[in-house]
């Protein structure tokens, strides 16, 4: 949608793909033709909108009751009637008692239907609770120990080549294990997003034999543990090639790894794609090519995204495969080509074997600058990337307007001598905007 | 055709790989022979070893974490997709996504000095009430039960939970992926026919992902099977086959590898790629099986 | 252009832009004035020293602008890297070995190399055992316990053996873990060593029991047995008993590491009859007696000969002292070149002398005067190397100054001598030792005493042991080590309830009440339903 929406239709295009119109019907989110209008209600007097999606106060009662009841319950339980301890315990039969109660009080009222569906709602948040809970908790840990090298400013400007064991956490600092992640996933990224999405959709457009094979191998490797990626870069580029530690032979094994990852993921992707927005744009007549780059791909978008960003999640936070490759290195390298390159990871691994308070300390806080370095690279990956097909940001959607409102002064210019045009010039879909109100006339003009 | 050169340069790769792990472990496969996979001991220093218990117990700790991170990972996709809306949707994404990103050494330091001294209490009462599955039975070799704390440290349970934890980042997000592609115009019909919203969720949402589930499944247990630093950092290493869950000490493969590569010589370490080739192969089945019953699903079906 | 090349771009672009200012910001460094006359040198190899040497790496970084690269992955791997010419030297506390238990290849460097001693240090017992709730500080083993405890012959801390060493101890019975490394080490193989050297009956026996060969030498990788815990690296085994559950476990690591997380070692017995804390200085006078091997046709030409060590007969002595090895090539080949070896040079020379001084706050021991000396003679073999500077008169290292000769040195002559209640007998002294210097009651039927020899054994203060939390910890040179200890479990544990495993009719009168409560809560609602039914069943 917005490749086209962006070109004049016949700019070097012979034949404009109308394939992407089909995606836009798909998608109930976008302003389109296909939108459902409400009749008009007459003299019928319209009551106040009922509110679906709120819970009733019946409801409320019983998850804040069941709550209480199970936190009560288990406090019972721990504090004065049976000898059980621990906090992790305690947490568990609260849970478990609140589920109990909760589809008590809701069987008292509901039926059968209606209790399964309060608790599965009840087990997905919980679900969400518990992950999260437990996300903050790694993070806010993370930072609560490594608060200390956080805190001072050099810690990000610094290198460690003047700071020893023995050093307070004044002096030195982390910038060159940022620097040396930032290369060596980058180098990986640029390996592996071009041929892990070439392969994937070579498995879901191409396919035959070969396919199925090449998606068998990819699927093992998955698994493939990642020291052994390092261990297979280590003995096929460092010891046969290099014969030195570096930042290229540490992205190589963060590539052998990742590679899998993202083929896989984009594999599962590629393949929801509707099948007939593929064969409408084979039926137009666009190549295979074509219709990769410009239905599925553009289609699969957001979940290509996902695919990359959890491959780069996986070879970014990872130690093993650069423990063994990268080498380690106190001194800011930019060539990875030549010498040790040190990663944020292996950093932390370094820091934390360490028995000096302060070393221990500057790994935790390494262990948060990687984390937020990765949230920083998922938003501008989301935000630039994770939008669905169709979905325009308002520049985009100024942009698209005001090309398909240069096409149709065109396109009218040229129809006014003749007035049905010999080629099909089908429309690209344009959002309707205030200032633009001429698509319905246009679709008409041809047929 | 650049897409089959893209395919065969991935082959050539994942090929690369297997071929030289075979080339290196050949060195100790032939002096063990069959044997590797029966002998429980590992000590390539006196031509003993076998990979029986620590496949034992990489694959406890597998389960272990599948039995953690599946439920979890499949609640929080569907919550994503199917609960939560607009803004905290978004943001739930990137706090999946962030999570996969942890490192494995934080995980690892977390389960360490934080969880495992909170969890041995849970583990003491599992024993003490379900000892009578063997699974959950703690005892000495004469057979009493053992209830000192020391008992339960370092165990398969807790790198489980640790390696759950881990991998459900990587669940997650690929079966959101898969169920948010569920037809919204069978989902729509679901409802308008009266379905609660598990319901929906239970006729249309899970069958219309199930590739996803199993996907998802598959990946995180790959990554389970293969966890480094962190199952490193926690176990205990023994070289028999344990079959009490809860008590002190497993194996695992990769984590012997990066334990045993740094004082390994040349023939041990031609041991330690020999038991990652038995691991890669074991994936490598797992997935196979994973993959056709993926292909065989509904998964991605034309709907509408 | 697409939006996914747009998405490429910017997030290349991105990256560049951040790399520019981060590299920017690096730039902004003081660079030392001679950072272009030395060229980097990079090593691998012993997690053990490694501590050691990233201080000695940032300090010729600082001073003299040198830049030398250290990745500790492992004593082995570090002589595999020198095997294949990966790196310029390999720091390793196992010299190559021409005859691998495992039948694989020899390893023998295809160029010329040398071992040079770099840094010392004790293998140390810590540990984590109550006596009455009250942390024990003073804990002191003979040779031959220590053995039987990490070869699984004694399992009790009330075993005789162990209360005949502490006789101001009530040992308690409590089952000894054994905390060993789980990862290959420097540690473990240095232990093994001294096992193996100083008790061949109690080891062989258990190099059979573990099913390797009878009279198996020293090994990098401890085998599991029996009780022990494996845990990895030092961080782990220290960590490992710092906690709460790891009461009645005791390890070998650091003395650093003991150091700093507010836990004790153990004293063990020397050959003059002294139970002696291993301390810089008593790891240091023991190695006086270090021999180096001189036979150049040997297999083992120099490397080390710590028999002497073992048995030195000054009572200072800690017994399980050695040292770690740097192998530093002797010819120009491969990766390694003659201005490398200038910088080698340099930096091996500043190691051996000016680097020592900070041996003791790491936690290591300085070198004494006659591995000083073994070790410039090596210095001497490096290609490039500039000897002009090596001179022992004008080395600072604190264990001697200019004029001292290997026999008679600052050394000997000064360190401190055990407190007379540490000799072998009924007094034992109730001081604390490395992290946890509280004193500890005198519980047994032996007599206390202390080393400073100020406090009577009546008025021995029984205080709570330290809290590692806010206590500031010093160090042998006065030098603040730790505030807050960041590996520390809380010194001052929280007793733990046992679960009682039988189901006897306490447990089962807790079930019946667990249950009656449930039910209370649970059976109104239930009743009143069922009840109200059969009136309006269509409600």
């Amino acid at each position: 949608m917005s490749i086209l929406t962006q070109r004049p239709p016949g700019a070097g295009d012979p034949l404009p793909n109308p394939a992407i119109d089909l995606a836009d019907f798909d998608d109930p989110d976008t302003p389109g033709d296909g939108r459902t209008t409400i009749p008009d209600p007459g003299t019928v007097a319209t009551g106040p909108r009922r509110r679906l999606r709120q819970a009733t106060l019946d409801e409320r009662f019983n998850l804040v009751g069941a709550l209480i009841a199970g936190v009560a319950l288990a406090t019972a339980l721990f504090g004065w009637i049976t000898p059980m301890t621990g906090s992790v315990g305690w947490v568990v039969v609260a849970f478990l008692s609140f589920l109990g109660f909760y589809v008590l009080l809701t069987a008292l009222r509901a039926e059968r239907q209606e209790v399964a569906d309060k608790v599965m709602t009840a087990l997905m948040v919980s679900a969400g609770i518990l992950l999260f809970g437990a996300l903050i908790f790694v993070v806010a840990y993370t930072l609560v120990r490594g608060r200390e090298a956080l805190v001072n400013l050099n810690f990000f400007t610094q290198t460690m080549e003047l700071a020893g064991p023995l050093d307070p956490l004044e002096l030195g600092g982390i910038v060159h294990a940022i620097v040396g992640t930032l290369i060596q996933i980058s180098i990986a990224l640029a390996i592996t997003i071009p041929l892990g999405i070439t392969t994937a959709v070579f498995l879901n457009e191409v396919g035959g034999r070969f396919a199925r094979f090449v998606r068998t191998i990819a699927d093992a490797m998955t698994a493939l543990p990642s020291i052994v990626a390092g261990l297979f870069v280590y003995a096929a580029i460092i010891q046969l090639i290099t014969h030195q530690r570096s930042g290229f032979a540490a992205a190589m094994a963060i590539t052998v790894m990742m590679l899998p990852i993202v083929i896989r993921a984009s594999d599962v992707v590629l393949r929801l794609v509707a099948g007939n927005l593929r064969e409408a744009a084979y039926a137009l007549g666009s190549s295979r090519w074509r219709t990769v780059w410009h239905v599925v791909l553009p289609t699969a978008r957001s979940g290509l995204v996902t695919a990359v960003i959890l491959g780069t999640a996986r070879g970014i936070g990872e130690t093993s495969p650069v423990l063994l490759t990268s080498g380690v290195t106190a001194v800011m390298n930019v060539n990875p080509f030549s010498g040790p390159m040190i990663s944020l990871p292996l950093q932390v691994f370094d820091f934390v074997k360490s028995p000096e308070p302060n070393m221990v300390a500057r790994g935790f806080g390494t262990a948060a600058v990687l984390l937020l370095l990765v949230l920083t690279l998922f938003a501008v990956a989301r935000v630039i990337g994770g939008r669905g097909p169709g979905q325009l940001s308002t520049r985009q959607r100024r942009a698209a307007t005001s090309a398909s409102f240069d096409d149709l002064k065109r396109m009218s210019r040229r129809s006014a001598p003749a007035p049905l045009p010999p080629v099909t010039v089908p429309d690209a879909p344009v959002p309707i905007t205030p200032p633009f109100t001429a698509p319905p006339q246009s679709r008409e003009t041809s047929p | 055709m650049v897409t089959f050169t893209a395919g065969t340069t991935t082959v050539g790769i994942m090929l690369a790989v297997g071929l030289f792990l075979s080339i290196r472990a050949s060195d100790a496969l032939s002096v063990s022979g069959f044997a590797f996979l029966t002998e429980q001991q590992w000590s390539p220093e006196t031509q003993t070893f076998g990979i029986a218990a620590i496949l034992a117990g990489t694959v406890s700790i597998a389960l272990i974490a599948m039995c953690v991170g599946v439920p979890l990972s499949l609640g929080t996709a569907l919550l994503i997709s199917d609960v939560a809306g607009g803004r905290l949707r978004g943001l739930l994404v990137t706090l999946v996504d962030l999570m996969a990103a942890v490192p494995s050494v934080v995980f690892g330091l977390w389960g360490l000095f934080f969880l495992q001294g909170n969890v041995i209490p849970v583990a003491q009462w599992i024993s003490t009430y379900f000892g009578w599955i063997p699974l959950f039975r703690v005892a000495d070799d004469a057979g009493t039960a053992l209830t000192d704390a020391s008992a339960f440290t370092s165990s398969a349970f807790i790198a489980g939970i640790v390696v759950g934890l881990m991998v459900v980042p990587t669940q997650t997000s690929v079966m959101r992926e898969a169920f948010s592609q569920a037809p919204v115009g069978e989902r729509e019909a679901a409802l308008a026919l009266g379905s609660s919203r598990w319901g929906m969720i239970r006729t249309v949402v899970i069958p219309f992902g199930r590739g996803g589930i199993i996907g998802g499944t598959m990946l995180g247990l790959g990554r389970a099977l293969g966890e480094t630093i962190a199952v490193y950092m926690i176990i205990s290493p023994i070289f028999t086959i344990n079959g009490e869950l809860l008590k002190t000490g497993t194996n695992s493969v990769s984590a012997l590898i990066a334990l045993r590569y740094g004082e390994a010589s040349e023939f041990g370490l031609s041991a330690l790629m020999a038991a990652g080739l038995v691991l890669f192969i074991i994936t490598l089945v797992v997935n196979f099986t994973a993959s056709s019953i993926v292909a065989r699903s509904r998964s991605g079906a034309e709907t509408d | 252009m697409t939006p996914r090349i747009r998405l490429i771009r910017f997030i290349m672009a991105s990256f560049a832009f951040l790399l520019l200012i981060l590299a920017g910001s690096g730039g902004l460094q003081p660079q030392s004035a001679h950072a272009d006359s030395w060229i980097p040198v990079s090593g691998t190899g012993s997690t053990w020293s490694q501590n050691a040497l990233d201080q000695w790496r940032k300090n010729v970084a600082a001073n003299y602008g040198m830049t030398i690269n250290y990745s500790g992955v492992g004593s082995s791997a570090g002589r595999r890297d020198f095997l294949q010419g990966t790196v310029d030297f390999a720091v390793s506390e196992i010299p190559f070995q021409s005859k691998p238990e495992d039948g694989s290849a020899a390893e023998v460097p295809a160029t010329g190399f040398a071992y040079m001693p770099i840094v010392a240090g004790g293998t140390s017992f810590m540990y984590n055992l109550k006596i009455g709730g009250k942390k024990v500080t003073n804990l002191r083993l003979g040779g031959e316990t220590v053995t039987k405890i990490f070869t699984g012959v004694i399992t009790n801390w009330n075993d005789p053996q162990i209360a005949a060493d502490n006789p101001g101890l009530a040992m308690p019975d409590r089952a000894i873990v054994p905390v060993v490394r789980s990862d290959g080490s420097g540690s473990t193989a240095q232990f093994t060593l001294w096992m193996s050297k100083q008790y061949p009956a109690l080891w062989s026996s258990f190099c059979i029991a573990v099913k390797r060969a009878a009279g198996c030498g020293l090994t990098s990788q401890y085998p599991t047995f029996g009780g022990a815990k494996a845990q990895n690296g030092s961080l782990g085994v220290a960590g490992y008993v710092g906690q709460d559950y790891g009461e009645g476990a005791i390890t070998y690591v650091e003395y650093s590491y003991a150091l700093k997380s507010g836990f004790p070692v153990a004293k063990v017995l020397n050959a003059a009859g002294y139970y002696v804390e291993p301390t810089a200085s008593s790891v240091a006078v023991a190695l006086l007696k270090a021999q180096i091997n001189t036979t150049a046709g040997s297999p083992d030409y120099l490397t080390q000969i710590l028999d002497g060590v073992y048995n030195n007969a000054d009572n200072r002595t800690y017994p399980l002292s050695s040292y770690s090895y740097m192998i530093v090539p002797t010819e120009v080949a491969g990766i390694f070149t003659a201005a490398k070896g200038a910088t080698l040079g340099a930096f091996t020379n500043y190691m051996l002398c000016e680097g020592q001084q900070q041996a003791a706050a790491l936690g290591y021991s300085p070198l004494p005067m006659n591995l000083v000396l073994a070790g410039f003679d090596q210095i001497k073999k490096i290609p490039g190397a500039d000897v002009s500077g090596v001179d022992i008169n004008s080395c600072n290292n604190p264990t001697f100054k200019a004029g001292d000769s290997p026999a008679n040195n600052q050394l000997a002559v000064s360190a401190p001598a055990p407190a007379d209640c540490d000799k072998q007998g009924p007094n034992q002294c109730t001081t604390g030792t490395a992290g946890a210097p509280a004193d500890t009651a005198v519980t047994g039927t032996g007599t206390g005493g202390s080393a400073s020899g100020a406090v009577t054994p009546a008025a021995v203060v029984t205080g709570s042991a330290v809290a590692t939390g806010d206590a500031a910890v010093y160090d042998a040179n006065g030098a603040l080590v730790s505030g807050t200890s960041a590996l520390s479990g809380s010194a001052v544990s929280t007793p733990f309830t046992v679960a009682d495993s039988g189901i006897g009719p306490q447990q089962l009168l807790m079930l019946f009440a667990a249950l009656l409560l449930i039910a209370a809560i649970v059976l109104p609602p239930f009743v009143s339903k069922r009840l109200r039914r059969p009136v309006d069943p269509h409600s």
